[in-house]
């Protein structure tokens, strides 16, 4: 690691400061498990690395039927997937968050470092993209929030300003909404996703976002535009899960084809909505 | 530039001088004297390096120097109390679940976190909990069954 001057604020206002008195030669560091690897293997040399686990309302993970899930930037995964109310009112990004590498990467990963570091894979992207999650960030010009669909806007890209720190990840609440996520992977635990994806049904509306398939996360609009309002049957299933491998542009790498890929994101739509089918 | 940090390894208060390009693993090893925490691949997939701090393990090579300040860390040197292994590392030698050796301070960490979180974890819960750790050379059955072994113990309020 090259030298670099560790700095620690204990408020956003001083946080905010730092980002713009150092620009581009400062770095955030929350939970670090890719940041120190990034910075070891020189894929970043900055000249100040800005460590904001001390802020304290970035700790805060909290939930009401009015508010929805409010998860402060510093919350881990394991925290989040353990978190009872996550658990009962939105199971499947529990099951997101505790599906992000080890136990022992989970203890220090943060859901906001694996929005803003924008993988295109990012397990925990997909149920917020289906639950309309919004990332809300402070800069000089006060508090924004944006929506996390038009958040992440590019491989490794987002819309965060140079002087703008995320705060919280709101995921509003919906009565009666049901969600099944899936991550396909080439071993069981602590590997990235070849695919992921979540199907969420939210009152006689679908939802599908998908990951890995394209430069950012996708919702998958014409296959929820087909489901609206639709009574789930063998046929529009099949119809829902062809039409869902057009609205996705997956690449070859590494972890598979681009036609595995393909195949998986109609398997993924096509087990998803039957089980919602038999379930009712 | 040193940064003073104060925290606590095994429960001893420690004042130190860090400097900021270096990980909670390159001052336990390096300035601490204390090899027990392994670097097997530096970027948090095998869990050599595990340490419990404040009850929950983590990847001591991914946490930066001047972090451990206020941290309460425990490494593999502060798992035997007063000369006498653990009942988890009498199980690890009598199970023989080990071969050469590097990636047991690891494994005992996180088998160590998980009974003090789960006394009586079941064998997937014990097989999800050491996921995060990997061995080249034994294979996982005994290191299973040394951790499944003092998970039965103790069993029925004895």
């Amino acid at each position: 690691m090259k030298a670099f001057d560790y700095l620690r604020p204990t408020s956003l206002e001083e946080a905010i400061a730092m980002r713009i008195k150092y620009g581009d030669k400062a770095v955030i560091l929350n939970g670090g498990t890719d940041r120190v690897i990034q910075l070891r293997e020189r894929l970043i040399a900055p000249d100040y690395v800005i460590d904001i686990k001390h802020i304290p309302d970035l700790n805060e993970i909290k939930f009401s039927k009015q508010e929805g899930l409010v998860i402060g930037a510093c919350v881990n995964m394991n925290t989040i997937g353990e978190n009872p109310d996550v658990i009962k009112f939105y199971p499947y990004l529990a099951e997101a968050a505790l599906s992000v590498g080890s136990k022992q990467v989970r203890n220090r990963a943060t859901c906001a470092g694996n929005i803003i570091n924008a993988s295109p894979l990012c397990d925990t992207g997909t149920p917020l993209y289906v639950a309309d999650a919004k990332i809300g960030m402070v800069g000089q010009n006060g508090y924004r929030e944006v929506p996390i669909t038009e958040f992440i806007t590019f491989v490794r890209r987002t819309v965060l300003q140079p002087d703008e720190i995320v705060t919280c990840i709101k995921v509003p609440y919906y009565e009666g909404s049901k969600g099944i996520f899936t991550k396909i992977a080439r071993r069981k635990e602590v590997d990235l996703s070849t695919i992921c994806g979540t199907v969420l049904k939210r009152g006689d509306e679908y939802k599908l976002a998908f990951g890995a398939v394209a430069p950012t996360p996708v919702r998958l609009k014409k296959t929820e535009e087909l489901l609206k309002g639709k009574k789930l049957d063998e046929a529009i299933i099949e119809e829902a899960a062809a039409l869902a491998q057009t609205e996705v542009s997956p690449i070859s790498d590494v972890r598979a084809s681009k036609q595995y890929r393909l195949d998986v994101v109609a398997v993924i739509v096509r087990r998803s909505l039957k089980q919602m089918m038999e379930e009712g | 530039m040193k940064y003073p940090i104060h925290f606590f390894v095994n429960d001893e208060a420690m004042d130190l001088e860090v400097e900021a390009n270096k990980t909670m693993l390159n001052v336990l090893r390096d300035q601490l004297c204390m090899t027990g925490t392994k670097e097997g691949c530096g970027a948090g997939e095998c869990g050599a390096c595990t340490v419990i701090v404040d009850g929950k393990p983590i990847n001591a090579c991914l946490v930066l120097a001047p972090e451990m300040d206020g941290m309460h860390i425990t490494t593999i040197e502060g798992i035997a109390k007063d000369g006498e292994l653990s009942p988890l590392q009498k199980a690890f030698v009598s199970h023989s679940a080990l071969q050469c050796g590097f990636c047991t301070p690891g494994f005992v960490m996180s088998g160590t976190a998980l009974l003090m979180e789960n006394p009586h974890p079941t064998r997937p819960e014990i097989i999800r909990a050491i996921s995060g750790n990997l061995c080249r050379c034994t294979g996982y059955i005994r290191i299973i069954e040394a951790i499944e072994e003092v998970a039965n113990q103790y069993k029925g309020g004895e």
